[in-house]
């Protein structure tokens, strides 16, 4: 890149702009421009920004109140309703679901038995009001999407309480991603002062905090994780178990990130660059703000984008086993808590839906991490 | 020889060591928990409906269990007993834990070694071929497979396989033994048994091991490939599998064989759940049972405990071996 000549004199001008933008460009830039020539980053780059954004406006893309309060006792353990915009009876330009009716008697063996019934139209409205909420916390809003005000629509279907799963699942991904960043930024925390002192002080300090470091990543986590979960106190509220849980998941994801801190302090430390500053009389603080931290930004936060679907995927491990958060927070592992009773696996397979979203999730973070990692590289275009 | 002797020495030691800190901090989590043995053991007997005069039977209890005794004299008693194979008897149960672990524990260990091995059997050969072919749709489809091996975590796996299992199949798939062997003494017939159910938790554990491996192994050989030596080699006419497999495999070998310990920590990671899932009965599903149900810190600190000493033991094993097959990492002692 560094190298490009001027074949043509009128691409001279601008060639000339092109390399000096590259050459005065911020570490920022430089990692952007790189990160936006991946395709596969970029699209899993933009999944996330959905995935996020639909988790941030959770509230308001919901048709449900996601708790037990939203609960539709008309149709639990209900089938997905696809809006349609047109049947045998003709088209409408309004989106419209049908209406159900169920009955249970003799005749259906005593369960539950839901009927279509194909005359009946549901007709979607927009921005429609329903339940109250608060947008980011503290704007109350009743407004929603959608929704139908005549009857209802699941368009994932409903679990057994009646809950809806489209609600939920938006929630959920909210409190992943909020479980997440906060396990993240407390092993983060962790990291930086266990690897940073390992890392600075070096010798036998070094020595020992690494042994402890290895000591506890041989500790397989999940078990550990649920060793450390399972003796909460049952009677946390369930924010309390919330922020615990993110704690734990803290706790235990540092080690790695800490290896990682003290291997780029050592490796960096020794620089002849960092010699040269110290030579030209840079005070140590000037050093560690000036060169050193920029030297490894990129990389701890590629990291720390890297640990994150671990931790997601942690705590839905722990939830789905019955130990992590409990139910009026939604989350994946929450919301598969029934589902291997072989009820749910022949007849109710739409409570999977989920699945689908937080698959589509981790992989964008997996995908934007390694995007990340190549971009944030210097080295990585001789490879290429 | 005496090198190779002093090696194997050091790294024993070091393992020891490592043993010795997973201990402390497996048994300071025990400590922590709320509540210790004998409050969960007159807790347990009380739901039984015996009536107990609480504090005077508490304090009983504790000097019963040795409870009153420093933390430090405790950890030394559990550790001394730790590496005998007794971890004392489990908190509610009354159980000796090594008892009601029994085969439980090598079961587990047996699954998840051959889901080890499956894993490599795959990764290694498939990796090789990645890294040495230039086919695009190839590379990007195991780049596909690595990165869905890490989004879809084995119990989403398993639960996706026991819902098609469900619906197409009409077999849940499920558990270890046939009724007939689940309480029958060991005898081939129940080893043949166990084969017969065994391969789907094997499969399942293996599924993300082996992504990852497939990983490792593509890059390291990647690496290697384009190295001067393997250059070297195809000009003076090796060609072939027989120059991958002699050169840049050989190279690439190392830090494969160290990484099985990793490896062997993430299938146990993911061996409770899937364990529940499946509902195999074997130390996962214990563990589980250990720590949600009964609150059984006692059982719960042996498992933990015996998964990081297999895992502290394997690691010892790899860089023995990884000795034997290169002199240089013999030659430093401490790296």
């Amino acid at each position: 890149m560094t190298d490009q000549t001027a074949n043509t004199p009128h691409s001279l001008d601008a060639d000339q702009k092109a390399k000096e933008a590259y050459f005065t460009a911020s570490q920022g830039q430089l990692i952007w421009a790189r990160f936006k020539k991946q395709r596969a980053a970029m699209i899993a780059a933009c999944v996330l920004v959905f995935l996020m954004l639909s988790g941030i406006f959770a509230p308001f893309l919901s048709t449900y109140d996601p708790t037990i309060a939203g609960k539709n006792k008309d149709y639990t353990n209900g089938a997905p309703q696809f809006p349609k915009f047109c049947d045998d009876a003709g088209c409408s330009l309004r989106p419209f679901v049908y209406g159900v009716e169920r009955e249970r008697s003799m005749a259906t063996n005593f369960r539950w038995v839901t009927k279509v019934n194909t005359e009946d139209r549901k007709y979607i409205h927009f921005f429609v009001e329903g339940w109250e909420y608060k947008l980011f916390g503290f704007i109350p809003m009743d407004t929603h999407l959608f929704g139908a005000p005549e009857g209802f629509v699941h368009i994932f279907g409903t679990d057994q309480s009646g809950k809806d799963i489209y609600s939920r699942t938006l929630h959920a991904i909210w409190t992943s991603m909020k479980v997440g960043s906060i396990g993240v930024f407390i092993a983060f925390v962790l990291a930086l002062i266990i690897g940073g002192i390992s890392g600075y002080y070096g010798g036998w300090v070094d020595s020992i905090l690494q042994m402890i470091t290895d000591a506890v990543r041989t500790v397989p986590a999940i078990p550990l994780f649920m060793a450390v979960a399972a003796f909460m106190p049952p009677e946390l509220s369930a924010e309390a178990r919330f922020f615990y849980i993110s704690l734990i998941l803290g706790f235990i994801g540092w080690p790695t990130l800490a290896r990682r801190v003290r291997t780029h302090l050592l490796t960096e430390r020794n620089q002849e660059y960092v010699l040269a500053a110290q030579l030209c009389g840079a005070s140590s603080g000037h050093v560690i703000r000036r060169h050193l931290l920029p030297s490894f930004t990129s990389y701890i936060i590629v990291d720390l984008v890297i640990s994150f679907p671990y931790m997601v995927l942690s705590e839905t491990a722990l939830s789905f086993i019955g130990l992590g958060l409990k139910d009026p927070v939604n989350s994946l592992g929450v919301m598969l808590q029934n589902v291997t009773n072989a009820d749910v696996l022949l007849n109710y397979q739409w409570y999977f839906i989920p699945v689908i979203f937080f698959i589509a999730l981790v992989m964008a973070f997996v995908f934007v991490g390694d995007g990340l990692r190549d971009a944030a590289d210097p080295y990585s275009d001789n490879n290429k | 020889m005496l090198q190779f002797a002093k090696f194997v020495l050091t790294r024993a030691v070091m393992a020891l060591i490592t043993l010795v800190i997973v201990s402390l901090v497996v048994f300071s989590l025990m400590e922590l928990v709320p509540g210790d043995c004998a409050e969960r053991y007159l807790a347990f007997k009380n739901t039984q409906g015996s009536s107990i005069q609480i504090a005077n039977e508490l304090a009983a209890e504790r000097v019963r269990l040795g409870l009153d005794r420093p933390f430090l004299t405790r950890w030394v008693s559990w550790i001394g007993g730790a590496f005998q194979g007794d971890f004392g008897d489990s908190c509610i149960l009354r159980v000796n834990i090594a008892q009601l672990l029994g085969s439980k524990f090598y079961i587990s260990l047996g699954l998840c070694l051959a889901s080890l091995a499956l894993a490599y059997a795959i990764a290694i050969p498939v990796g090789i071929i990645a890294a040495a072919s230039s086919n695009a749709f190839l590379n990007n489809g195991l780049r596909l497979f690595s990165y869905l091996g890490l989004a879809m975590p084995n119990f989403l796996l398993a639960l996706m396989i026991m819902l098609i299992g469900t619906v197409y199949f009409g077999e849940t798939l499920t558990g270890l033994f046939s009724n007939e062997y689940r309480d029958a003494p060991w005898s081939w017939d129940k080893f043949v048994d166990l084969l017969k159910h065994a391969w789907l938790p094997i499969f399942i554990l293996g599924w993300s091991a082996t992504a990852f491996a497939l990983q490792t192994v593509r890059a390291l050989m990647s690496d290697e490939i384009g190295k001067l030596y393997v250059t070297a080699a195809a000009a003076r006419g090796v060609s072939g599998g027989k120059l991958l497999w002699r050169y840049p495999a050989r190279h690439a070998l190392g830090p494969i064989v160290n990484s099985l310990g990793f490896d062997l920590n993430r299938i146990f990671n993911e061996l409770p759940i899937v364990a529940l899932i499946l509902t195999l009965t074997e130390a996962g599903a214990l563990l589980i049972e250990a720590l949600a149900r009964s609150n059984d810190q006692q059982l719960a600190g042996a498992i933990i405990f015996l998964l990081t000493a297999s895992i502290v033991t394997l690691n010892f094993f790899t860089d023995v071996l990884l000795a034997v097959l290169d002199p240089r990492v013999r030659k430093s002692i401490i790296r």
